[in-house]
């Protein structure tokens, strides 16, 4: 116990919440890179470490009579039933991204409070700063929030930890056809925590003609920037996969013939674009900046409910081809608690949890029974509530390969630099 | 000369217990063993780190085989890099310049022209950097916002565009080119420059012949001081461009964060170093060149 307290302290700094964010996920990746012969050291140290703590605690209620049930649930090589709640939860998350409420609840859980359980958490702004923490050596997190493209590097690279499924006995609450998602083909690897979708935006004083497909989004793009300006989404993983999507292309493609036609399509359509940007977005098309974009549907309706007075804000969820994401409970594999883990993941696949969850983010989580006890104008907002039609054709963009990120990049520069 | 080498002597004979006076270092020299230390751990290390991330072979996400690969080295002198490398020098030869032309005069009227409120002009001028650079840069963006003043009634619409990211930098830059500049025009002796209207100077000859002659060290101090960090700039072009005018330094910081490739990335950043270095030997030939000829 006193052991895992003490690997906390070092591992995970107590007061760390970035404020002027990706500033300080540039001291991150400077910080955490370089210490990368040292941070194979620390994964050793720590796995035993935590090996260690593992077997002192398990070695007396388990060797009783378990090793054929456990042996029966090892197919997903985490044999956790029988295992104790372990005392502490360390949770590695996106800030403000859950209810506070969903957090003092758990730990006031009939088992979470026998157990004197302990949480805490740490932040994150984006998924490159939760791979850089993992990469150099952090090894003391029990939960993880990684979006999709994450959640398959991680795989991967065998970071994450099979999950227990016996003790996610709530699972049955989701919709099923979230549990085996392209970026985990086999769903022993994630829950679905939340998801939305790329769209874009326009204002109907200025852009008056019917823009209904990605494709048209882009086309109008040259025709609407004399009139203001005009934003994409940035990020290589968003702009490349985005216009080939467009195209009626698989936005995972490692295909050269495809990158090229995507280059070639950015590139003529170069000049329509005044800014490329997802970091400010939200606050200047509330302020009227921004007249035609590409956004978040979580973003986008806040963009449509603060231009409400003005009413002149349209948002559209593309017909054909766009991006999905989720973001997802993950464990690591070198989880010190993982039991909790597991204990966490169940509550918030609670109905009653993911309905405050969903009050709170505004995201939605596919979960008939919560979905149902919302209040109407958050249920019937299709900017919330994705209808099943849409969202049937759309993709997540997921980091395949080094090499096809780096052609994705070199792409993204190469628009950015036109 | 003669009297100067017979001084030890006579100091010396008569008390030979007495301590010599030496003007020799006094303390042993691995006192400094820390400074050294840190500017080894904290300086060169992350710099070894980076040519070895240079060399390597990237193989998957977050793991890399170290090695002698120069691959890397030859994708930074593909068009599309020289290109970003070449803007990038530009903008920041440009932006020093408007600095200079902005920063000359003001340190000018400071030095000369100020004599009771010149500590409050100086103060006045460093105010500014004791806000983050990143804020300052924000201030920035709603002074030139489209919908704002001067935009609107100036008809001065630069956001988004090379000019704004050209006013960042000499606004973020300025006073580290004022402080070097006003220094080396305290130092002047204005006599000189009465002396030279007494001889028949006009006022812009004595100005040109005298008091840029014997500023220019500051000059090229102050301009050097400006134009390495410009070229590395990152914040400046990321917020005032919109993502059309970008430098090296943003697209290192794509490299890292978003395509993982380490080894590109370091390939760039030590690429940016070495453009970097051929200014650097012309700054220290030119101050060389001030210390022979003195100032």
């Amino acid at each position: 116990m006193n052991r895992d307290d003490s690997q906390l302290n070092i591992l995970a700094p107590r007061s760390l919440r970035p404020k002027l964010d990706y500033l300080h996920r540039e001291v991150q990746q400077a910080a955490g890179r370089p210490l990368s012969r040292r941070q194979a050291l620390g994964l050793g140290g720590m796995a035993l470490l935590a090996g260690a703590a593992g077997c002192s605690t398990s070695a007396s209620p388990a060797s009783s009579g378990s090793p054929a049930s456990s042996g029966a649930a090892s197919a997903s090589a985490n044999p956790l039933t029988g295992k104790p709640l372990e005392g502490h939860l360390e949770i590695y998350t996106w800030s403000e991204y859950s209810d506070p409420s969903t957090f003092t609840k758990f730990t006031k859980l009939p088992a979470e409070a026998k157990a004197g359980l302990t949480l805490h958490q740490t932040f994150y702004s984006s998924n490159d700063e939760l791979l850089a923490k993992l990469h150099a050596g952090g090894t003391s997190y029990d939960i993880i929030v990684p979006s999709q493209n994450a959640v398959a590097e991680l795989i991967q690279e065998n970071s994450l930890m099979a999950l227990d499924k016996a003790l996610l006995p709530n699972l049955k609450y989701l919709d099923p056809s979230f549990l085996k998602p392209s970026y985990d083909p086999t769903g022993d690897y994630h829950v679905i925590k939340d998801f939305g979708i790329t769209m874009f935006f326009f204002n109907n004083k200025i852009v008056t003609e019917e823009i209904k497909t990605m494709h048209d989004f882009y086309m109008a793009l040259p025709k609407y920037v004399g009139k203001g300006r005009t934003n994409l989404l940035d990020g290589a993983e968003e702009v490349v996969p985005l216009a080939l999507m467009a195209l009626g292309l698989d936005p995972n493609t490692s295909s050269q013939a495809d990158f090229s036609q995507a280059k070639s399509f950015l590139l003529s359509i170069r000049k329509g674009v005044t800014t490329i940007d997802a970091s400010a977005y939200i606050d200047d098309a509330i302020a009227g900046k921004i007249i035609l974009g590409q956004g978040w549907n979580g973003d986008i309706r806040r963009i449509v409910q603060g231009r409400a007075k003005q009413g002149d804000m349209t948002a559209v969820i593309p017909g054909a081809a766009s991006e999905i994401w989720a973001d997802n409970w993950c464990i690591p594999a070198s989880a010190p608690h993982p039991v909790a883990a597991h204990a966490w993941i169940n509550w918030l696949l609670t109905p009653g949890t993911a309905v405050t969850e969903m009050n709170y983010h505004d995201y939605k989580i596919p979960m008939d029974s919560a979905l149902s006890q919302l209040a109407p104008s958050l249920r019937n907002d299709p900017l919330f509530n994705v209808p099943k039609s849409y969202t049937d054709n759309y993709h997540y963009i997921l980091n395949v390969s080094p090499q096809v990120v780096e052609a994705r990049t070199q792409i993204y520069s190469e628009f950015k630099a036109a | 000369m003669t009297v100067a080498e017979k001084e030890p002597e006579v100091a010396a004979a008569p008390a030979a217990t007495r301590r010599r006076r030496s003007f020799r270092p006094r303390y042993p020299a691995w006192l400094t063993a820390p400074s050294l230390l840190y500017y080894t751990v904290f300086f060169l290390g992350p710099m070894a780190i980076l040519v070895a991330f240079s060399l390597a072979a990237q193989q998957g996400f977050g793991s890399l085989r170290y090695g002698f690969d120069t691959s890397q080295y030859g994708q930074v002198t593909t068009s599309l890099y020289l290109a970003i490398f070449g803007r990038t020098l530009i903008m920041a030869a440009v932006g020093t310049l408007l600095t200079v032309a902005v920063g000359y005069p003001v340190a000018y009227w400071m030095a000369r022209y100020l004599s009771t409120y010149k500590m409050l002009a100086l103060l006045i001028v460093v105010v500014p950097f004791w806000t983050s650079f990143l804020i300052r840069t924000y201030a920035l963006k709603i002074i030139l916002d489209p919908n704002g003043y001067l935009a609107r009634d100036l008809g001065i619409s630069i956001m988004y565009t090379r000019y704004a990211v050209a006013v960042g930098l000499v606004y973020n830059y300025l006073p580290l080119f004022i402080l070097p500049v006003f220094a080396s025009l305290e130092r002047m002796d204005w006599t000189l420059i009465e002396a030279a209207a007494d001889l028949g100077a006009r006022p812009f000859s004595a100005f040109r012949e005298i008091t840029l002659r014997l500023t220019l060290p500051g000059v090229v101090t102050g301009a050097l001081l400006v134009f390495i960090p410009m070229t590395g700039e990152y914040i400046i072009p990321n917020i005032l461009s919109g993502g059309n005018y970008e430098f090296v330094g943003n697209v290192i910081g794509d490299q890292f964060n978003q395509a993982q490739n380490q080894p590109f990335g370091s390939a760039l950043s030590i690429s940016l170093m070495l453009a970097l270095s051929v200014f650097v030997i012309i700054y220290i030939l030119v101050a060389t060149k001030e210390e022979r000829f003195g100032a």
